[in-house]
């Protein structure tokens, strides 16, 4: 591991043009990893405890914001017009 | 409705699909100019008497080709992210509408306030009027109130089907057991036609849709209409 640090830090010094790719590189997979964790945690659609929280897309608020972005959307002004069941 | 021959998009009549217009002229134009720039390296690199054996290289054009690049990505990936979240957004709707598809035709239901329901068959080629047009006309229009948010209810009572109207910028499948709900607001009043985007048998090609937007006072006279002939 340390070996395999070292080699990629000499060809770093050799070819500094290798820094900005990883930089993109290195920040896309970051991203993803990041949104899958988000989705796969923060997600709705997804129980990971099947005995205290077995179904946790029946527990949606209509104030509750679960997508990552909301560009238009005011999401304290929506109401609750569905019945409980 | 689109016209002859044509390549471009439809106009648009809802804000979304002008988002998606101004979207997919921004990122046509980044492919033209990336097209032209390569097209120009190409001939330069066939007419250059420029040529060494050795193999070159330098460090800058490399950071260049990686910065910018990934600087064009970014650039089109954000307003991407943009329309796609902008997309699912659901404001209010004042209407309701249920859309099922059959084969072969679909089905309309205004269940908010009273009990609405019809079918949308697409007119017969012989049995058109001068100025009507083949394999895009229905005998029922799904009419809706214009400038107002309607959200609608897809789905299907056979097998898979799609609901699509361009101008308007929907497209969504409508799924057998599976309810898909998408939203709309018509600018303008017109008659905006569409025609079922997933194989369904052998009359997917003639089961049209036709969404005519008309002012409130008009809807209601229509609705009014509709249930009496029921």
């Amino acid at each position: 591991m340390p070996s395999m640090l070292q080699t990629v830090g000499k060809q770093l010094r050799n070819h500094p043009a290798l820094i900005p790719l990883f930089i993109f590189i290195g920040g896309g997979a970051t991203m993803s990893v990041l949104y899958l964790g988000r989705l796969a945690l923060k997600n709705p659609d997804v129980s990971w405890d099947r005995k205290n929280n077995p179904e946790p897309w029946n527990k949606l608020e209509p104030t509750q914001q679960y997508k990552l972005f909301a560009i238009n959307m005011d999401y304290s002004k929506l109401k609750k017009d569905r019945p409980d069941f | 409705m689109a016209h002859p021959a044509q390549l471009g998009f439809q106009d648009a009549t809802s804000p979304l699909m002008e988002e998606l217009l101004h979207f997919h002229d921004h990122a046509l134009m980044i492919v033209l100019l990336i097209s032209v720039m390569v097209l120009y390296i190409i001939t330069c690199l066939i007419t250059t008497k420029m040529t060494d054996k050795h193999i070159l290289d330098s460090q800058e054009i490399e950071i260049v080709w990686t910065v910018l690049p990934a600087i064009t990505l970014i650039l089109i990936a954000l307003p991407s992210l943009r329309i796609l979240y902008l997309m699912d957004e659901i404001n209010d709707p004042h209407l309701t509408i249920k859309a099922m598809g059959h084969q072969w035709y679909w089905s309309y239901e205004y269940t908010d306030y009273e009990d609405l329901a019809f079918d949308s068959y697409m007119l017969p080629t012989q049995d058109l009027s001068p100025g009507q047009f083949r394999l895009l006309e229905a005998d029922h229009r799904m009419v809706v109130p214009v400038e107002s948010p309607i959200r609608v209810l897809i789905s299907a009572e056979d097998v898979l089907h799609s609901w699509v109207v361009p101008t308007l910028g929907i497209k969504m499948d409508a799924v057998p057991g599976r309810l898909n709900q998408t939203a709309f607001i018509t600018a303008r009043p017109g008659v905006y036609y569409g025609q079922c985007s997933e194989i369904c048998g052998a009359n997917h090609s003639f089961m049209p849709i036709v969404v005519e937007a008309v002012p409130l006072n008009h809807f209601e006279a229509w609705t009014t209409l509709m249930l009496e002939e029921a």
